[in-house]
């Protein structure tokens, strides 16, 4: 417990100090937004549109910032001394917490832009947090996991957006089907549950993985 | 494994082929596009169990780090792939002559196009890693973590939403009234496509396994 802290700790730190993966992912999900709204106008009564165009820029800013937690590491070659103090497990939660927490920092400028920028109709608001909190979930553990596989590869970077977004594809429908359903005054409790249930069946099975992701 | 087995295999495939191109009666809405789900079914059936295969072998290659076990994770993927493609095909052909198009977003066709791009992103991970330890670690790790989404794909999701399509192979009320002639057929056709699966797996590894002994002698 006390190294996934001291894990969280450090990357914020580290995070704080520069600030330009926060500047940098807070810039293009802005950026991709301002695209968006610009192209689309005010959706005030295509409430399914909304929905849509609201994941997407949530995915957007997901696969622009995720890959960071590791690939950092690994180019400052500093991975091989964190793992001298934490076990990968250790490592990996530490990491997904700080995407988690970078995710929520991103959200609380993009969520309420989009909202105000799209001209969208208030939302029920548990229903709405919920769904949101359940996806940021799926959406950070996919992407950390797939973060720190790609940071052992070659390409990186690049390679990046093509193999998680796969991943993030049932994620994404799932979370963007409960907002339409939200949106239309039906109930959204099934995809709900399927979002749960996705996100559990993730977490559980990355944090089985992690364990195995470096040599020994 | 021999000439004999492979024999009887082609045999055994070309017989429930011919029965159930030529014989097997025709159910009453999807008239002759019953034909095609002797194909369909078999292969979608197949997907599964090859993309199961792998990700058993990448969980075996976690736990014992042995090559071999990479080898099949690798070749299951790459038919589970390939027979994917087939229930694809000829999904969206039947789709074009009962619902008018070949394409519309079905919850069916979307979540089988999921699991098209997760395992094509599958074998770009593994393209992209120099290495054989470190792509077989990497690509089993990956490989467990896409098969999570696999049930939620082919089971869930389907269920859940509207759907066109009709109840899959393992449905929920128990296709009693299915005819003797097409029952026999597509139990004929899913032994027989799952063999050819396991042949091909088998020749797959065989060939990775030769590449893999040529190498050193090549370089």
């Amino acid at each position: 417990m006390a190294a996934i802290w001291a894990i969280l700790r450090k990357e914020c730190r580290s995070e704080w100090r520069t600030r330009y993966g926060l500047n940098a992912a807070l810039l293009f999900a802005v950026t991709s937004l301002t695209t968006v709204s610009f192209a689309a106008g005010r959706l005030g009564a295509r409430t399914d549109l909304l929905a849509s165009l609201f994941w997407i820029v949530l995915l957007f800013a997901t696969l622009a910032s995720m890959s960071h937690a590791f690939v950092r590491e690994v180019e400052g070659r500093t991975m091989l001394m964190l793992r001298l103090v934490a076990s990968p497990g250790e490592i990996a939660i530490g990491k997904l917490l700080f995407n988690l927490l970078f995710l929520a920092v991103l959200e609380v400028v993009i969520v309420p832009l989009f909202l105000v920028l799209m001209g969208a109709p208030a939302p029920p608001w548990g229903v709405f947090l919920a769904l949101l909190a359940l996806g940021t979930l799926s959406l950070a553990a996919t992407s950390t996991l797939i973060g720190a596989v790609i940071a052992q590869t070659r390409g990186r970077g690049a390679l990046f957006a093509g193999i998680s977004l796969p991943l993030l594809l049932p994620v994404l429908a799932a979370a963007l089907t409960g907002m339409r359903e939200m949106w239309a005054g039906h109930s959204a409790a099934g995809s709900l549950r399927l979002l749960a249930a996705y996100a559990v069946a993730l977490l559980a099975a990355s944090l089985l993985l992690y364990d195995h992701l470096w040599e020994d | 494994l021999g000439i004999v087995w492979r024999i009887t295999l082609f045999l055994w495939i070309a017989a429930a082929m011919s029965v159930a191109l030529l014989k097997a009666p025709l159910v009453p809405v999807l008239l002759e596009t019953t034909r095609v789900l002797y194909f369909h079914i078999p292969s979608a059936w197949v997907t599964v169990v090859a993309l199961g295969w792998s990700m058993v072998h990448s969980i075996l290659y976690l736990v014992r780090r042995d090559l071999r076990h990479d080898d099949h994770a690798a070749a299951a993927a790459e038919l589970g792939l390939l027979f994917c493609i087939a229930a694809t095909v000829t999904g969206s052909l039947w789709a074009k002559s009962m619902w008018g198009a070949y394409w519309n977003w079905d919850p069916r066709e979307t979540s089988i196009f999921f699991i098209l791009l997760v395992y094509s992103a599958y074998l770009a991970l593994r393209g992209s890693i120099e290495g054989e330890e470190k792509r077989a670690r990497l690509s089993a790790v990956y490989s467990v973590i896409a098969y999570v989404a696999v049930p939620f794909l082919v089971f869930v999701v389907p269920r859940m939403y509207e759907t066109l399509h009709p109840d899959p192979l393992i449905n929920t009320r128990g296709k009693v009234d299915m005819d003797p002639m097409i029952r026999w057929c597509f139990t004929a056709m899913l032994v027989g496509f799952t063999a050819l699966f396991a042949w091909l797996q088998s020749l797959r590894v065989r060939v990775t396994r030769l590449e893999r002994r040529l190498r050193p002698a090549r370089a």
